[in-house]
């Protein structure tokens, strides 16, 4: 590495952390909203406001509604002789058990007995968990209260969850919460920094300076790799110590899955700058990647079922990749043919980038 | 009366600020292909119903009995069966991430079934993947009823059933859901984002001070500027609205004025929050930052769009309360699939109200005391 990129490469990074508020931009933030994010994000279901209509004879159904608030999943709703429908559009309740005329109890005893369960599927994942954990709780309060037990079916399932057996949501949700932060403290900036000189017409000036086009290049990007790099060991610490996150992989081959990683946002970054010339539209570039690329992710939304024409667009998300690598290291150990694949995925998409904004800035400086 | 707001001051730094956006045709396409490319990318990509499922079988009992376990799999839909050897080759493809679970039938299991002691097979689940755990699981018991009936011929009645109602979204479509909640997030990053940079720009420029050097009063600055990107903010709801009821055909029961206004008082408080940000930090670079971080993320993921609220920590379901996105996002679902009027949005609706007077006051303030001699 020649003595005019390391002059470069310092002079950078001294203007990227010079303001304070950058460096709290760079180092604090991620911290904190890994913290935070991490705390609060989750799809497990809880606090559903349930209520339920019975009279003091109706012991089964009575039963079924508290042992289902004795959990975690729901809380009481008031009940006020309403409508159940009146209660759930009024916004008071979430879901409400219905017995039929006369009471559940009594209709156990006729045999035919239906219970119906009104609820607010707006949210239909939600709704369809709340459905299969009541039926859970019905089941065991018949058994228990009345010792009515439908026969065991012939053909069982025992059913496991592999490499997060409690099914923590911390687990699940951590590692999407890293590469978000990864990519934006990367990205963004990377762009924004080279749109910037170029606004401000010191890109010409550096042009005009005795530095060839590639110095230029890789004097404002390599630091914001560095800067990508230096907030790992940051996020991956809250990750473990805080939340408790497995790491089962080697950190080695994480701290290369991830340099690969930041390496292909910081080259798309630089990619999108040469299409912007002022800093909202590096903004505006960046926002029209990043959400379609955290869409494509994997973490919001399942990858396996959507549509095939437009799944290829999740082979084309470095974030998805890099998810993928995150997962398959920190939680089963990182297998050696998975994690070389997508590597060099990554790289594969680093290269183009770089070579595509070579070109780009050729034909725009010149 | 040097002191009034002057309309024509004010519209004359509208008009500059319409022409300004005009000659960046780039941003203004940007700015009203996001919510398109989102509202159609979300629309077509997303189905929270989990289906085509990597399963790695291992058969080790080879009967007809595993066999036909195996033809329920393959023909749910739910699952693209994949036979392997053992039990470890299985297990080894969800760590390679070649399959999402496992199936594992033991030698015995027809003789099990046939002897009527019951047959059990294990089911594997990566639980490395969110999306996926909990769907499938569901779908593992009703395999379980249908193998059972389908192979051993077991159909009891039942002496008691629950029948459940789904309200406001009887299909369970997952689109109904997310649809409505973009409106809140596209607002969050255009309406915050736009005008963070745009008046951070006047002050790297330097021409802030020139502006200011004319006539025009601060407030008439503020109100000029900010004209425009409320129009934009308002085509871009009305895009979001459109394709929502024609494309995708979400339903709208409840009274577009209610929706309506819930917008207004939602833009209003973002657009006083960029001002907030562009006049505190007055660098593009932090201003956008700052935009990201108060608008976007807590758009994203704590206004209850994707992740529901009522499962967060107690801490931060009141924290969310400070974030005007999730009470638009309450707002949106509830007149989109309730409809729901003020009655039953009161809440959101004088939360909406306070933040948006504290919002526009905190930036008048900033704004008169950073600028005024």
């Amino acid at each position: 590495m020649n003595r005019t990129l390391l002059g470069f490469i310092r002079k950078e990074l001294i203007q990227a952390v010079r303001d304070p508020r950058m460096k709290f931009v760079l180092f604090v933030a991620p911290i904190i909203q890994m913290a935070l994010f991490g705390v609060a994000i989750s799809n497990e279901v809880k606090n559903i406001r349930l209520a339920a209509v019975f009279d003091s004879k109706d012991f089964v159904l009575r039963d079924v509604y508290e042992r289902s608030i004795a959990g975690t999943w729901f809380v009481p709703a008031p009940v006020s002789g309403e409508d159940p429908f009146a209660l759930i559009q009024a916004g008071k309740a979430d879901a409400v058990l219905v017995p039929p005329p006369g009471g559940f109890t009594r209709a156990l005893g006729r045999g035919d007995a239906h219970l119906q369960l009104l609820t607010d599927a707006t949210n239909a994942v939600q709704a369809q968990a709340v459905e299969n954990y009541l039926q859970s709780i019905l089941r065991q309060t018949v058994r228990d209260d009345l010792g009515i037990v439908p026969p065991d079916p012939p053909i069982r399932f025992d059913v496991r969850v592999l490499f997060n057996p409690s099914l923590e949501s911390s687990i699940f949700m951590v590692p999407g919460v890293m590469c978000m932060l990864m990519l934006m403290t990367t990205m963004v900036l990377t762009n924004i920094a080279i749109v910037r000189e170029k606004e401000l017409g010191t890109f010409e000036m550096l042009i005009s300076a005795p530095v060839s086009p590639a110095e230029v290049i890789y004097g404002k990007t390599l630091p914001y790799v560095l800067i990508g790099m230096a907030n790992l060991p940051l996020i991956l610490s809250v990750a473990v110590f805080l939340f408790h996150v497995p790491m089962r992989g080697s950190f080695l081959v994480l701290c290369g899955a991830s340099f690969a990683f930041v390496c292909t946002t910081v080259a798309m970054g630089t990619l999108i700058s040469t299409f912007c010339h002022n800093q909202t539209q590096a903004v505006m570039g960046g926002f029209l990647f990043m959400f379609p690329a955290m869409m494509f992710s994997g973490l919001l939304f399942p990858i396996d079922n959507m549509p095939a024409g437009i799944r290829w667009m999740a082979a084309l998300d470095p974030l998805a990749h890099y998810l993928g690598l995150l997962r398959n290291i920190m939680l089963k150990g990182g297998d050696a043919r998975y994690v070389a694949f997508h590597v060099a995925v990554l790289v594969v998409m680093a290269v183009v980038s770089v070579v595509a904004s070579f070109r780009r800035f050729r034909t725009t400086l010149q | 009366m040097t002191n009034a707001f002057v309309w024509t001051r004010a519209a004359a730094v509208a008009r500059k600020e319409v022409f300004h956006i005009l000659r960046d045709p780039f941003t203004l396409t940007l700015a009203l292909i996001l919510p398109v490319l989102m509202v159609a990318l979300y629309g077509v990509a997303i189905d929270f119903n989990v289906e085509n499922v990597a399963l790695s079988v291992s058969d080790s009992d080879q009967s007809q009995a595993s066999r036909r376990l195996i033809e329920t799999f393959a023909s749910s839909r739910y699952f693209l069966v994949r036979g392997v050897g053992s039990p470890a080759e299985a297990v080894r493809d969800v760590s390679a991430e070649r399959a999402r679970a496992c199936l594992i039938i033991p030698p015995r299991f027809e003789k099990d079934l046939l002897a009527g002691r019951g047959a059990e097979a294990q089911i594997l689940l990566d639980g490395a993947d969110n999306s996926t755990v909990g769907p499938v699981a569901g779908y593992v018991g009703s395999i379980q009823t249908l193998a059972s009936k389908q192979i051993a011929d077991f159909d009891p009645p039942r002496p008691y059933e629950l029948r459940t109602r789904f309200l406001f979204n009887p299909e369970l479509n997952s689109r109904w859901f997310v649809i409505p909640g973009l409106a809140v997030v596209v607002m969050a990053i255009l309406s915050i984002l736009l005008t963070a940079l745009t008046v951070a720009r006047e002050w790297e420029n330097g021409s802030m001070e020139l502006l200011l050097s004319t006539p025009v009063r601060p407030i008439e600055i503020i109100a000029g500027k900010l004209a425009p990107y409320a129009v934009i903010g308002i085509i871009a709801q009305t895009l979001v609205y459109v394709m929502a009821r024609t494309v995708f055909g979400v339903p709208f029961v409840g009274n577009q004025a209610v929706f309506a206004l819930g917008a207004v008082l939602c833009l209003t408080t973002y657009l006083a929050q960029g001002i907030f940000i562009s006049v505190t930090t007055r660098k593009q670079q932090i201003a956008m930052q700052f935009a990201m971080l108060t608008g976007m993320l807590p758009s994203n993921l704590l206004s209850g769009f994707v992740f529901p609220i009522a499962s967060m920590p107690p801490v931060f379901r009141y924290l969310t309360m400070i974030f005007p996105a999730r009470w638009f996002m309450e707002i949106a679902r509830d007149t989109f699939l309730k409809g729901s009027g003020f009655l039953e949005l009161a809440a959101p609706f004088l939360a909406l109200t306070f933040f948006c007077g504290a919002m526009v006051l905190a930036a008048a303030r900033r704004f008169k005391r950073d600028l005024e001699p």
